[in-house]
């Protein structure tokens, strides 16, 4: 009923502003005369989250084997075949032991010094099926079922010798794996973010009246770790509000202003973010991708390059710059790879 | 004795191919610990893997490989259901075999 309704509304507010005002008086809104109520179809799509009871979790289910199968065609090509590859990011899989799952504290973490993974520091199974849900493949998100999701995280799982080769994992036992895992009683909240000896960094108490005066929130970085991952201004993506701080810069907590230049005045740089390049690229530091000013370096004196490098992109590829490949892009118009290739290659 | 190793092989294009997760130290020999003193070397020497008793690889190793190796490797004349046997020996002795379904 309702959800017809919903549709009848959309299907009016098309058809004329009038109607909109009309509709809207019968819903009571709270803000008269600004936007629409959200249709079910939208709150659904947007409210993906799974959370640590689990409320939230769709009804579904996934084997490992079918997991592997998906693995290896969606995800070994940026974490290895076996969850294992340190290449972008650090292993997903390895670093606990047969104990660890019996006491549920990960003792590599407790001791220090080992690299840590995914399955590691995993305290709550939710987490891992919410996050592959939303965010991965890094390429293509949102793309995966429901029960390519499950079968994703049992394969995970099983990796990491947390369930047998034959399991299946379901909505109905997802339970059962978190009594499991290997960190399920390894999160404490009782320390410091940066340093764990210290006090936690939240422990206000709800204040509903004579309150003190308004705290300002500000954000830093401890010193020593301020050039741990190189100067982040030269890996900052080119979009977005987020600003980086220079490392030169010195000061503890610099302001972040926005960039002064819309991304949108250079319409080759648009493009590439609305065709996702860069999910991949940045013009000077290199992520997942070549940054673009080493492949400008590389191909300054190779006249044939343009060609070239228009055919790579549409077709996708791996080989030249390391073993991750870069998927192919055949729905960009030859006008648009043009474009981008001759912008790229233009980078200082 | 060391965890088990992960054995993937998959037939595709007229071969298998194989891809193998091992877990080892793979100490260098060269490392101090906390209390400056050297950790002993140990690592794989030598690894051979077998297609229905045939020896399709062999390879020596050493201390520069890296902790957990990973190895890919492509041979000719294998069927899916056929078994693929790997196994690698360190300088201490110790061995370990594990084996693979071709699929
Ligand atoms: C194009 C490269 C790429 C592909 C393909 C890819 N990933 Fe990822 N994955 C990443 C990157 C990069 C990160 C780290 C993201 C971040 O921290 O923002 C990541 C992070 C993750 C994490 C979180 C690790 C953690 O501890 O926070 C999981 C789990 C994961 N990926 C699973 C998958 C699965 C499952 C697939 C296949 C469906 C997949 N990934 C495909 C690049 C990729
Ligand atoms: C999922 C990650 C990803 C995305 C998205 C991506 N790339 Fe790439 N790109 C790569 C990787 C990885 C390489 C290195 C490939 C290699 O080694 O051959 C690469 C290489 C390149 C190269 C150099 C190719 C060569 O042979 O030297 C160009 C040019 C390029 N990308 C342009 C683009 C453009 C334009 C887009 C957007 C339409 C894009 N990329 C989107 C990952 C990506």
């Amino acid at each position: 009923m309702s959800r017809w309704n919903n549709a009848k509304l959309v299907v009016f507010a098309l058809a004329a502003g009038a109607c909109v005002q009309a509709a809207a008086q019968t819903a009571k809104p709270l803000y008269p005369g600004v936007g629409r109520a959200a249709t079910n179809a939208e709150i659904a799509a947007w409210d993906i989250d799974v959370r640590g009871d689990l409320k939230g979790l769709p009804p579904g289910s996934g084997s490992v084997s079918r997991g592997e199968t998906l693995w290896e065609a969606k995800c070994t090509s940026c974490h290895g075949s076996f969850g294992e590859s340190n290449q972008m990011f650090p292993p997903l899989i390895g670093g606990i032991t047969p104990e660890d799952i019996k006491t549920g504290r990960v003792a590599a973490l407790a001791k220090g010094g080992e690299q840590r993974t995914t399955v590691m520091k995993l305290s709550r199974i939710s987490t891992l099926w919410d996050y592959i849900n939303r965010a991965m493949p890094w390429n293509a998100p949102k793309t995966l079922t429901a029960d390519e999701v499950y079968a994703l995280t049992a394969y995970l799982l099983n990796q990491g010798n947390i369930v047998p080769d034959s399991f299946v994992l379901s909505d109905k036992n997802m339970a059962e794996v978190q009594a499991r895992l290997p960190n399920r009683n390894g999160l404490t909240r009782d320390h410091g973010l940066w340093d764990t000896r210290g006090k936690p960094d939240v422990s206000a108490k709800a204040c509903m009246k004579n309150c003190g005066p308004e705290p300002r929130i500000t954000s830093s970085l401890p010193d020593h770790a301020r050039g741990s991952h190189g100067d982040f201004v030269e890996q900052n993506r080119l979009f977005g509000p987020v600003r980086a701080v220079s490392l030169s810069g010195g000061a503890a907590v610099a302001a972040v202003t926005p960039p002064a230049a819309a991304p949108a005045a250079d319409p080759a740089q648009a493009l590439a973010v609305k065709a996702g390049c860069m999910a991949c690229h940045t013009a000077k530091q290199r992520g997942i991708g070549p940054a673009f000013a080493e492949i400008a370096a590389k191909y300054r004196a190779d006249s044939g390059a343009e060609n070239k490098l228009m055919a790579k992109v549409k077709s996708g590829g791996q080989g030249v710059w390391g073993n991750i490949p870069m998927p192919p892009f055949a729905n960009l118009q030859e006008q648009d790879l043009r474009t981008l290739v001759r912008w790229i290659l233009k980078t200082e | 004795m060391a965890d088990p190793m992960r054995i993937r092989a998959t037939a595709r294009d007229g071969a298998v191919n194989v891809k193998v997760l091992m877990s080892h130290e793979m100490e260098t020999g060269q490392r101090k610990d906390a209390s400056g003193k050297l950790v002993p070397a140990h690592y794989i020497r030598s690894v051979t893997a077998t297609h229905q008793g045939k020896t399709v690889l062999t390879a020596q190793w050493g201390p520069a490989v890296s902790k957990n190796p990973y190895l890919e490797f492509d041979f000719k004349g294998g069927q899916k259901g056929d078994k693929v046997v790997v196994t690698w020996e360190d300088n201490k002795g110790e061995k370990r075999s594990d084996e693979g379904v071709i699929n």
